[in-house]
């Protein structure tokens, strides 16, 4: 972190309305400046060292992170980046660190969280440069280590027949564990998975715990305990509960990740 | 097949070779012994704290512990097994915690670092929690020593000269910082770790616990702060006769040795 | 020069392109994904409210069969569906829910007894079955006659993408994330993979394949206001339109969702409406049942959008800062409602807005939402131009949506495509005749022709600004190739995006960082994204009658006398400022429901000559066949296109399969489990 730079929008009285944002024409300005204090780093560029920019830009009517990062890279800085799919708060790929914290970017309001904002990459993850970082490779890693996929009946069934029924409410609970969004906020929430990288996270945990409730996984105790049954599983967990309070999606892994050390401790003697 | 395939589902799970049961095992004992220690430290807060009553009271105590009553005579060597049995425990418990802590440079800076930025409590929590830990290594095997060979140097005046004459009292403040902070984060962190308590609103109980927690520990340090007062005051006060054990008027001098 | 092999290229994650893999992967063949993004973060995700199925297991569902789902699906398209694409399509769907269910995707099930539901504005109690108790529930979705739409919550896309997801990593098919195909490789005829470019470090690689498939969704961002994530830039479409060869087809036909939230253009569900939601204006008035009688907010959606602009033309929208929008009333649905079914919309209103929709209500807008033109392809999902190329979900225009897309039904249909697609897919890599034998020459031909193309852009000197003509395209777009469309607006529409187009061939970078570099891609995108605002803007010029989406204020009847056919674009040469268009026509003899009335939306409209014979004929087969399968054959035979492991009738509470303990053999005709691999 050796400069800092700031950058300008400039000093005309409407903004350009960055196009990917949606909003109408030009903004409403609310007449407040916000600061965007941005970790930049391009691992590709020789020579490139991580250090803060700074942009500064007016804040319009309702503005979210990813209205005001699409607009410093349209009319600021055509260098920044960063990932944004969905903007809705529904596709995980925009987390980043907001002023020290994990959170979905897109559904951050600029006015929550300034004047003054500093956006860093998320820690754990690979960075690919500035605040985008390859939390799809890790997820999927994590998928294959703790084979995080339905393990159905053999037995398959005829789907030319009517399906096997399930209790409303399992089914209603089991959606409520299926909410992840794979965004990598528990993970970079959690101080285990900062000292230890081959800690599985919260994230791994709940898809365990995910499955081991759903009837149409065929898999014992004993099969769970091989994925998650050691210190970088859920024994290595200390129940710091970062990754619960800052879950986006508000999923139970608190409750999740002691229910499930209770099962695995219970394999320990068994 | 329609569903799942025989070739993805349930890969090879039963050729491979049994993961170890020791990390769960590990783990339970981990909370099972600091469950044990804090639940012994607060009973001993509340033996030693019997000074505040009288020093009768607290002779009484701990004649009891000596089996006195019992046997009709001390046996100061009780003392001695209880506390071989809690080092015992201390060192398991020392020896099960320290795989958690941070062991390297890296790990110590990336922790400290993800504490400052996030301000997140329970986080710092567990640093404090490490922290007193590690103090504790040292504070408690030294305590834990001298009542190991000294049982029988436990009583109103004898503990007070220990306390005072005998310079204990800078040990014994910042042990009771130490283990009250340890043990009530420790207790806590159990709670919510395999989650007892809980019904219903996982957020409401821990919100609750943690307000026990605290209630809990400024209590104990509270009464640990008076405790070591009323210690240092009698053996300033009993610094010129340091050495002299203590006897209760209702005991026949010569009854006690 | 580097190369990677496989036999199935699959380009874009999507549930489309996942589920594609997966048949294939099944049947033995490699199969390689290139996806923009980690694939769970597709756009499949923001489907929310559900996937049509015709399972029948609500009360509300009753009757329900592939029969009726047809027909409402052939309605909403206002006859511009392949009718057996949609006979293939209405018969797997329930396959595909049940498939699901075995993956894992926790579907909201049935409960049995009585339960209150909002119909109507009004509260009625229903009584669910007995039996049908545990088993997938289904909602309310508008342009539907029966229940149809099974879901997860409001999370249905979601689900479907994490067990699917699950699945592909369960079956080891790699997937090449941030990666972007930039062309595809072809000669003569046939599509031999695609020229991709890696998004972290911005090197090329070509790759090739036996079979290349497109599935990258669809291509919302060519609009300012739409629901589309910021990835639906229709790229997949462009590489196809410019190879020359492959058409485009319909791409005039552009869905505008009424429901997107003002002004950000998130997408709040048709499930509020399905589960009772109302639209009302600025004087809390519920207007439309004063403008569709029948079916009142749940008509289709392009009757509904547009009754709703109309509306706000009447002075009725409320006014904003922002202009103006109409209200959606989810309230009358009560807190455990909305908490439990309508959670994500709990939740958009809340971080996006400030907005408890429990008890405020929700500013809503028509915003763009589903292309329901793509590349053009036959039932087996391939190309009738370019051999090798195939395409589904969104991407493509199989055709099962024609004009209007049901909701409900991409979703289904992604998956659905991708079960049959893949089947087809891995039929084609099957034969040995369609190994890859392309000369390395023509790999590196393409492969230095993009180079060049980037390195232009990049060093060029241009000095146009990629990101202002792609906003002045997005706003052309938007005011004039919307939801009302008008000769003279489509003119200029027409007129002023080739100027772009010239203009985007001389764009400059004010950066030249490497690695993925924005603005690169900004820049080459713009230039593929404007091509495809022209051939939408240019379709919907030249197609003069109006046609479930695509409506024309100056044409505003449907002609089928005329214009009962299906648009093909090609863009045959790179100086080239227009697609060239050539249109397909459909085929009333062979139609099993020949052009009507859709039961909702204008009653006007021009009769094709052949319509009444053919009404004649299908009402005669009608009168002579009692079961509804030999009824069915004889209007319209279409088994012979689904491939041999998705045959088969479906299984009801109300079409029972004889009991049989002894496998296929005892169920009836057809229907039979899939053999064990």
């Amino acid at each position: 972190m050796t400069t800092t730079t700031i950058v300008k929008a400039p000093s005309t009285s409407a903004p350009p309305a960055p196009a990917a944002a949606a909003a109408p024409a030009g903004g409403v300005a609310t007449g407040a400046k916000i600061r965007v204090h941005a970790l930049r780093y391009n691992p590709q560029e020789p020579g490139s060292v991580p250090h803060m920019q700074t942009y500064e830009l007016e804040q319009t009517e309702g503005m979210t992170l990813f209205i005001a990062l699409s607009e410093i890279r349209e009319t600021l800085d055509p260098t920044l980046q960063f990932d944004f799919v969905c903007r809705a708060g529904i596709c995980g790929s925009c987390a980043m660190m907001v002023n020290g914290r994990p959170t979905l970017a897109c559904r951050t309001l600029t006015r929550d969280v300034g004047p003054d904002i500093t956006l860093a990459p998320l820690p754990v993850f690979e960075l690919i440069g500035d605040l985008s970082v390859n939390t799809g490779r890790w997820m999927r890693g994590t998928s294959e280590r703790l084979e995080a996929w339905l393990h159905g009946d053999p037995q398959a069934r005829d789907i030319c027949r009517i399906e096997e029924p399930m209790e409303p409410e399992l089914a209603e609970k089991l959606n409520e564990l299926d909410r992840c969004v794979e965004c990598g906020c528990c993970v970079a929430a959690c101080g285990t998975a900062r000292m230890r990288p081959d800690f599985v996270g919260a994230v791994g945990m709940a898809k365990i715990a995910r499955f081991r409730l759903d009837p149409r996984d065929k898999r014992t105790d004993d099969d769970y305990y091989e994925l998650v049954g050691t210190d970088d599983g859920v024994f290595g967990c200390m129940s710091l509960l970062a990754c619960h309070d800052v879950c986006p999606k508000d999923l139970p892994l608190q409750t999740q990740i002691a229910f499930l050390r209770r099962k695995m401790a219970g394999k320990g003697w068994a | 097949m329609a569903s799942t395939s025989p070739t993805i589902a349930g890969a090879g799970l039963a050729e491979r070779p049994r993961r170890s049961r020791v990390p769960a095992r590990l783990d339970l004992l981990q909370s099972a012994t600091g469950l044990v220690l804090a639940l012994f430290m607060w009973g001993h807060m509340f033996f030693v704290s019997t000074i505040l009553v009288s020093k009768d009271f607290m002779w009484t105590v701990t004649k009891m512990f000596e089996g006195y009553f019992i046997f009709g005579r001390p046996y100061p060597g009780i003392v001695s097994v209880i506390v071989f049995g809690i080092l015992v425990l201390f060192v398991a418990h020392a020896f099960l915690a320290v795989r958690k802590l941070p062991i390297s440079f890296r790990q110590w800076q990336m922790y400290r670092g993800h504490m400052k930025v996030m301000k997140h409590e329970d986080t710092t929590l567990w640093w404090v929690q490490a922290v007193t830990g590690f103090m504790l290594f040292f504070l408690v095997t030294v305590h834990l020593y001298q009542m190991l060979m000294h049982p029988g140097l436990i009583g109103p005046y004898e503990s007070a000269d220990r306390v005072w004459t005998g310079r204990w009292w800078p040990l014994y403040l910042v042990m009771l910082f130490a283990v009250e902070l340890h043990g009530g984060i420790g207790l806590y962190r159990l709670a919510v770790k395999w989650g007892w308590f809980e019904r219903g609103d996982a957020d409401a109980t821990r919100a609750t616990l943690k307000k026990a927690k605290w209630v809990l520990t400024v209590f104990f340090l509270v009464l640990g702060l008076a405790t070591l007062a009323a210690y240092m005051k009698i053996g300033y006060e009993h610094a010129d006769r340091a050495g002299e054990r203590y006897v209760p008027a209702s005991v026949q001098p010569g009854a006690v040795q | 020069m580097k190369v990677v092999y496989t036999d199935v290229l699959v380009i874009g994650g999507g549930l489309a392109g996942l589920r594609l893999a997966i048949a294939a992967r099944r049947r033995g063949h490699d199969a390689l994904i290139l996806s923009l993004v980690p694939p769970k973060r597709s756009h499949s995700k923001a489907a929310q409210g559900g996937m049509q199925a015709s399972l029948g297991n609500v009360i509300k569902g009753q009757g329900d069969n592939e029969d009726v789902h047809f027909e409402d699906t052939v309605r909403g398209s206002d006859w511009g569906a392949d009718q057996e694409v949609v006979r293939m399509f209405v018969n797997t769907a329930p396959k595909a829910v049940r498939e699901l269910a075995a993956w894992g995707v926790p579907w909201s099930r049935v409960r049995k007894g009585d339960r209150q539901v909002v119909i109507n504005g009004q509260k009625v109690t229903i009584t669910e079955r007995d039996e049908a108790h545990g088993l997938v529930a289904q909602r309310d979705f508008g342009g539907t006659k029966k229940w149809r739409t099974c879901y997860v919550s409001d999370c249905t896309g979601h689900a479907m993408l994490q067990a699917v997801g699950d699945q592909a990593i369960a079956a080891a098919i790699p997937v090449h994330e941030r990666t972007e195909a930039l062309a595809l490789i072809h000669d003569g005829g046939r599509c031999y993979g695609a020229v991709v470019r890696d998004l972290v470090t911005g090197t090329l690689s070509a790759y090739l394949a036996k079979a290349t498939a497109i599935t990258t969704g669809g291509a919302g961002r060519l609009y300012r206001v739409t629901t589309n994530a910021v990835i639906c830039e229709g790229i997949g479409h462009a590489i196809a339109l410019e190879t020359g060869v492959a058409a485009l087809g319909n791409m005039e036909a552009v869905q505008f969702h009424p429901t997107g939230i003002f002004p950000a253009g998130i997408l709040v569900t048709e499930g509020c409406r399905g589960d009772g939601g109302l639209l009302k204006d600025a004087d809390g008035h519920r207007f439309m049942p004063d403008y569709e009688p029948e079916k009142k907010e749940l008509a289709s959606r392009d009757v509904v959008s547009r009754r709703m602009e109309e509306h706000i033309a009447k002075g009725k929208g409320v006014k904003s800062r922002f202009g103006d929008h109409l209200w959606l009333d989810i309230t009358l649905l009560g807190e455990q409602h909305i908490r439990h079914n309508l959670r994500e919309v709990y939740e958009i209103c809340h971080y996006f807005m400030g907005v408890d929709p429990v008890k405020d209500m929700i500013p809503v807008r028509p915003a763009q939402h589903y292309t329901m033109g793509g590349v053009r392809t036959k039932p087996s999902g391939e190309s009738p131009t370019l051999k090798g190329l195939f395409s589904a979900g969104e991407a493509a225009c199989w055709d099962m949506h024609g004009f209007n897309r049901l909701g409900g039904n991409s979703v289904a249909e992604t998956v659905v495509a991708g079960m049959i697609v893949g089947e087809y897919v891995a039929d084609f890599c099957d034969r040995a005749e369609n190994d890859v034998n392309i000369p390395t020459g023509v790999v590196r031909e393409f492969l230095e022709r993009e180079q060049a193309k980037l390195d232009r852009l990049a060093q060029g000197g241009g000095s146009e600004d990629a990101a202002k003509l792609k906003a002045r395209m997005q706003e052309i777009m938007t005011a004039k190739v919307g939801i009302f469309r008008r000769g003279k607006d489509l003119e200029e529409a027409v007129d002023e995006l080739q100027e772009l187009l010239v203009r985007s061939r001389s764009i400059g970078l004010r950066s030249r960082a490497p690695g993925p570099n924005p603005e690169l891609v900004t820049a080459y995108r713009t230039q593929k994204m404007l091509r495809l605002a022209l051939t939408v803007a240019y379709g919907a010029l030249t197609r003069t009658e109006s046609r479930g989406a695509h409506f024309r204020e100056d044409h505003p009847r449907r002609d089928d006398a005329q214009w009962l056919k299906r648009t093909l674009a090609t863009w045959k040469s790179d100086a080239d400022t227009l697609p060239t268009l050539d249109y397909e026509p459909l085929d009333i003899r062979r139609m099993e429901l020949p052009p009507g009335w859709r039961g909702y939306g204008a009653k006007d409209y021009t009769d094709h000559p052949d319509t009444a014979a053919r009404q004649a004929e299908v009402d005669a087969l009608k009168e002579k066949h009692a079961d509804r399968f030999a009824r069915q054959r004889a209007l319209m035979p279409y088994d012979h296109l689904l491939p041999q492991r998705l045959k088969g009738r479906n299984e009801r509470i109300d079409e029972r399969f004889p009991a049989a303990p002894g496998g296929a053999g005892d169920t009836p005709e057809s229907a039979f489990a899939w053999e064990s691999e």
